[in-house]
């Protein structure tokens, strides 16, 4: 099957078409999504389905993540895009309560489709409300799965996984890849299953483990890094719930060293977890202590040069592996 | 006069009784801790529940937020699942995972469930109601609340949107005036929660919530604007609570002079039945709610494997 390359949110844009034209219980509403949504990945899907399963609305973010719940609840399946990752706080209820735990605490085993669109991280100035990385609630919170794809090709793959998916996904869009461009499959079977991580660079000294934002910067720092004689191994998780362990504790057990990198804020982020089972799960297969590279633990500043400070450089996770790899 | 034939009213008696049965029956044994306190009485507010659920049909979708036991029981569940849960056995609704703050569904008769944070079947009940509007199923969405979670921001954002969309929905709410022991007028511009109808544009009603039938014919017209698809209707049952928030509240800002004009709402229906019928009814759920409290005490209680149900559904 044919390729296109197309940017990261155009992939999500294409699985959502695929899906809603395979699956007439689909429907995605927001702010302003029938006009083409905040960041184009809506685009076009009003004229093709119509505002009965396109739905724009108001500025009420807990009452758009609590519809979807109600009506995945009687059976629908539907996607909301909230916009921004921050606003995860504003609907904390609806999403950590009532999409998490409403099947469990009524004691049915029952269907529950719906896909919270949670665009998180910098893009270059969006402020400090603008721009945080809530995935990490996700983990918090059993009864949800959670992914971060970091490329276009997963971003389509991972919302068909998404939203045939018989539990409720927050699906993290990292908005500073929005405009990546990747060759995407268009094959409408193309999936990229929930709990898989990819290996994106096999390697022997270390293993850097990551996902979204950074796994590029992760890329970048392990090909400078190539020169130096240090061969890092990096691991995109894809999935934080749930988190491939076999992959990541297979890997470390092999290179015997670990760090974690997010753009997440470091203290409590994801990598506080990860870092714990490691050495909790394989500490004999290790070296020297696992690290963990986040955003430093302040509210990003609205100047995008001070946001880039303050998140991981390709230079720092170069640092970081440096630093390990000397252990 | 009501349309309502005699087998439906003793129905709705039944049903008003098997919630008037049960909650002696916890207020009698919440003293001996087999019920966990969490249990908010619902004596005295059972017309309103049994008016209103007469009005939907099953597959009519229910959001309720669990004031005494008569949501779940006029909509048809039975008292074994209900008791069982209460008393945190296999055999209850949930397993033991609901119970005092109770978490009875059963999606088969439109029985969805409640969430512990007030406020939220709002939007719950504006999901199933989308829902209905776009598979064009023709099934009304009720949210029923209580006065003191009016104040929620999702009471407006709901509504708003329902309203503009012309849902099927029907927010119910049943006014005592008290939120746990606050007035509501110290915390509201107005007590007649219909009022806020006007800023929706949608019509607001006010019944007696004492009266079965009274709240029957309310939800009757609001179920047929829904369906014909002319939107939501905010209805108000002004009703009492004639317990404490909580099994076991000594109600300290209240004094017994506020019932000198109450009225039972099991002896108003009574007068709509014919010679010992009621009592006859009252007997009949008795016997049926002891019935299901022997089997629920002899039913095993939850082992840890219950934990770990119901997390994640596999395809
Ligand atoms: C969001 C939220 N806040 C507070 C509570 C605690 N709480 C439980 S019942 C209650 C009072 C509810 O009053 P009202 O809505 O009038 O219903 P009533 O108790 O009168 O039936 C409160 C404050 C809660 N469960 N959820």
């Amino acid at each position: 099957m044919s390729h296109e390359m197309m940017g990261y949110n155009a992939a999500m844009g294409l699985a959502l078409v695929e899906e809603m034209r395979r699956d007439d219980s689909i429907f995605i509403l927001g702010q302003g999504v029938a006009t083409g949504g905040w960041f184009g990945a809506e685009k076009g899907l009003a004229s093709e389905f119509g505002t009965d399963r396109v739905i724009d609305c108001g500025i009420s973010e807990a009452f758009e993540a609590g519809l979807a719940a109600g009506a995945s609840i009687a059976g629908m399946k539907p996607v909301v895009n909230m916009g921004f990752g921050d606003f995860a706080l504003i609907a904390g209820d609806e999403i950590y309560h009532k999409l998490a735990k409403w099947r469990y605490m009524h004691g049915l085993d029952v269907p529950m489709h719906a896909v919270i669109i949670f665009p998180i991280g910098t893009m270059g100035g969006a402020g400090p409300e603008h721009s945080s990385c809530t995935e990490v609630l996700g983990m918090h919170f059993p009864g949800l799965k959670v992914v971060v794809p970091s490329n276009a090709e997963d971003a389509k793959g991972l919302m068909k996984a998404a939203l045939r998916e018989p539990n409720p996904v927050l699906f993290h869009s990292v908005q500073g890849l929005g405009w990546s461009r990747g060759d995407v499959p268009l094959d409408p079977e193309f999936i990229v299953p929930i709990g898989k991580a990819a290996i994106k660079r096999p390697g022997t000294s270390l293993s850097i483990i990551t996902y979204g934002s950074m796994v590029p910067r992760s890329l970048e720092a392990a090909e400078a890094l190539a020169g130096e004689g240090i061969d890092a191994e990096v691991i995109d998780l894809r999935s934080l719930v749930p988190l491939d362990w076999d992959c990541v504790l297979s890997s470390v057990s092999r290179t015997h060293r670990a760090m974690v990198v997010h753009e997440a804020a470091k203290t409590a982020g994801p990598g506080a977890e990860i870092a714990a089972q490691i050495q909790e799960r394989i500490f004999f297969d290790l070296e020297a202590p696992v690290m963990r590279l986040g955003a430093r633990d302040f509210p990003l500043a609205q100047h995008a040069d001070l946001e880039a400070l303050a998140i991981p450089s390709v230079d720092a996770i170069a640092a970081m592996a440096r630093e390990l790899a000397a252990i | 006069m009501s349309s309502l034939s005699s087998d439906k009213l003793e129905t709705m008696f039944y049903r008003m009784a098997l919630a008037r049965s049960i909650e002696r029956l916890i207020q009698k044994h919440t003293r001996e801790h087999k019920f966990s306190g969490w249990w908010h009485p619902g004596e005295g507010q059972e017309a309103a529940p049994i008016g209103a659920t007469a009005a939907l049909e099953d597959d009519d979708y229910l959001w309720y937020q669990g004031r005494g036991s008569a949501w779940a029981l006029g909509k048809g569940m039975k008292p074994g699942p209900i008791l069982g849960d209460l008393l945190g056995k296999m055999n209850g609704a949930t397993r033991g995972k609901g119970g005092g703050v109770p978490h009875w569904a059963d999606y088969s008769i439109g029985v969805m469930g409640e969430g512990a944070t007030l406020g939220s079947v709002y939007p719950l009940a504006g999901g199933s109601a989308l829902a209905s509007k776009i598979r064009k199923d023709g099934r009304v969405s009720l949210a029923n609340f209580g006065d003191g979670t009016t104040a929620r921001g999702t009471f407006h954002e709901t509504m708003m949107h329902a309203a503009a969309w012309k849902l099927p929905l029907i927010y119910f709410c049943e006014n005592n005036g008290l939120l746990v022991g606050t007035r509501l007028s110290d915390v509201s511009p107005t007590t007649n929660i219909a009022d806020f109808a006007a800023g929706y544009h949608i019509p607001g009603v006010t019944v007696d919530g004492q009266d079965t039938v009274a709240v029957y014919e309310a939800t009757r017209e609001a179920v047929a604007r829904a369906r014909a698809g002319e939107g939501p209707t905010l209805i108000e049952a002004k009703v009492v609570r004639r317990r404490g928030h909580y099994s076991g509240d000594p109600q300290n800002y209240r004094s017994e002079s506020e019932f000198d004009d109450y009225r039972d709402p099991l002896d108003v229906h009574a007068l709509l039945l014919g010679g010992n019928t009621a009592a006859r009814l009252l007997e009949e759920a008795e016997a049926d709610v002891k019935a299901a409290y022997d089997e629920a005490m002899a039913a095993p209680s939850p082992d840890a494997s219950v934990i770990e149900r119901d997390l994640y559904h596999v395809a």
